[in-house]
């Protein structure tokens, strides 16, 4: 599995490879580019990423994730390069028996991809301005820049 | 030894580049890169270190022939 890539995401073809047998639930997240951001028009996204470390990262927290909520198939990538408006930027699928496990596993992977892996997102706008965005700023709260709040603990 | 950086520390360094100065740990590569740059300072306080592909602590004892790695926040997603 090609866990970063800087092809279009295939979400279709990724989802009709998502199922299986023993699972009644499929979920499919995807994180797609938006228009505006700070008040401001975005014209486009463009990511940056450690390919090594971030896809072994990214294989890791699939694997974790695997086990904790007894998951039949778990899939993630992430786009590197120009991303445009209304185009995937990171793309979680998970399967499982039930749908609980399959959303709680999803919405885990997710946070912990945005939060721990290497990479980044610089957002291009109409104004013709940059911006390297969206850092995770978890170490204001926890005072280690190893250690973060996560979205799926809330649940 | 030779360090690498991303995303938003490439405007304030090179994408790769060399340091000679005999740095012992990751604390005192970090304080050095501040000198450098010194408007990175801010940044480089809340980055993370990797050395062969594993994130390191500051303490890490440098060798001199390692390549470093410099991790902004992650911003993925």
């Amino acid at each position: 599995m090609e866990y970063i890539t800087n092809k279009d995401l295939d979400l279709v073809g990724l989802l009709q490879k998502a199922h299986h047998p023993a699972a009644g639930a499929v979920v499919l997240f995807s994180g797609d580019v938006r228009d505006n951001n700070i008040g401001k028009t975005v014209d486009f996204l463009e990511y940056e990423a450690h390919t090594s470390m971030a896809s072994k990262m990214i294989e890791n927290i699939l694997s974790d994730a695997k086990k904790r909520w007894n998951l039949n198939i778990a899939v993630a990538q992430h786009r590197t390069g120009k991303v445009r408006v209304m185009e995937a930027a990171v793309v979680v699928i998970t399967a499982s028996a039930h749908r609980a496990e399959a959303y709680a596993a999803n919405r885990y992977i997710i946070d912990r991809i945005k939060h721990e892996a290497p990479i980044w997102k610089c957002e291009f706008f109409t104004d013709g301005t940059k911006e390297w965005g969206g850092n995770c700023n978890c170490h204001k709260y926890t005072g280690d820049v190893n250690k973060h709040i996560y979205e799926f603990e809330d649940i | 030894m030779r360090i690498e950086v991303f995303a938003i520390l490439k405007e304030y360094f090179s994408k790769e580049f060399e340091i000679n100065e005999r740095l012992k740990t990751i604390e005192e590569l970090r304080a050095h890169l501040a000198i450098i740059n010194p408007a990175s300072s801010k940044i480089l306080k809340i980055c993370r270190f990797a050395v062969h592909d594993e994130f390191v602590a500051d303490h890490y004892e440098l060798t001199g022939t390692d390549n470093i790695v410099v991790i902004p926040p992650s911003s993925g997603g």
